[in-house]
């Protein structure tokens, strides 16, 4: 029990720590950087979670290609470091700010009052082979889903294409 | 004792207490930064804040159905970077730069 504890603290602090410094950072590669730690630290926590191909789809998806084309993207672009990363005026501001406050203190109050929502019972056996589980249930249950998803890939990575050969506009004079 | 049994017994209500502090890290970038990527690098912090939670559950009631909607996140969440992305080129192609504030003067 006390070595459990003591790694999802670290595993807690690490991910706390890099997620801070995801939002602080006024230079975006840096924030693309510390989002590639934030991911491999939530990976982390997905199997300590008992969920080990979620976390290696996480690995692959999130810290691999996903960031990678963050990376890519903020290599086509000549950014300097920002001298005011966060955005300006007092106002506006502060509403901002109060605004995050109270939605944090909504989440926080939530998984606050989220004790014992689950009633203690013997406690619940995952099966030792989760990933069979898994893609049984994928390939029964959710196959339409599952299709879906991907005809929705389909639509996305056509669309994207589109959106990036725009010229001037829908106005444009061809 | 019980005042270091909550610190020590790892349950569901610590994950889901990291699950609230990575969602409200990710709500604060898009709230408050100027940059449209480093937004976009916040929306994934909220959406991976919300796996956490899933996975969690999923964990605590034994139900493999939680991890099943993670992985169909996990998907939509790829697509959504690709298109904030190419929608972040086009908008550097005609300002030369990534100020949200751009964003107020596009005309059609």
């Amino acid at each position: 029990m006390l070595m459990e504890a003591i790694g999802f603290y670290a595993i807690a602090l690490f991910l706390i720590f890099f997620a801070f410094k995801t939002i602080s950072s006024a230079n975006p590669i840096h924030c693309a950087c510390y989002l590639v730690l934030t991911m491999i630290g939530l990976a982390g926590v997905f199997y300590q979670l008992e969920a080990q191909f979620i976390a290696g789809v996480q690995m692959i998806v999130y810290a691999g290609a996903v960031m990678v084309l963050f990376v890519m993207v903020l290599m086509l672009f000549d950014i300097k470091t920002e001298l005011r990363a966060f955005s300006r005026g007092l106002i506006s501001g502060f509403l901002k700010i109060f605004s995050a406050a109270i939605l944090a203190g909504f989440a926080l109050g939530a998984a606050t009052n989220s004790i014992g929502i689950v009633d203690e019972g013997p406690p619940k056996v995952m099966s030792t082979n989760v990933t069979r589980d898994l893609s049984i249930l994928l390939y029964t249950k959710y196959l339409y889903a599952f299709e879906a998803l991907g005809v929705m890939l389909l639509v996305v990575a056509v669309g994207v294409v589109c959106v990036s050969r725009i010229k001037g506009g829908t106005h444009a004079k061809h | 004792m019980p005042s270091t049994e909550v610190f020590l017994k790892i349950g569901l209500n610590h994950y889901l207490f990291l699950s609230a502090i990575l969602f409200s890290f990710g709500m604060i970038a898009v709230l408050m930064r100027k940059n449209v990527i480093v937004m976009l690098m916040g929306i994934e912090l909220m959406l991976n804040a919300v796996n956490l939670s899933f996975i969690a559950f999923a964990k605590e009631l034994g139900n493999l159905n939680g991890q099943i909607m993670v992985f169909f996140v996990m998907t939509i969440a790829a697509a959504e970077a690709g298109v904030g992305l190419a929608l972040a080129v086009s908008v550097y192609k005609k300002y030369k730069e990534l100020n949200i504030r751009s964003f107020e003067q596009l005309r059609g």
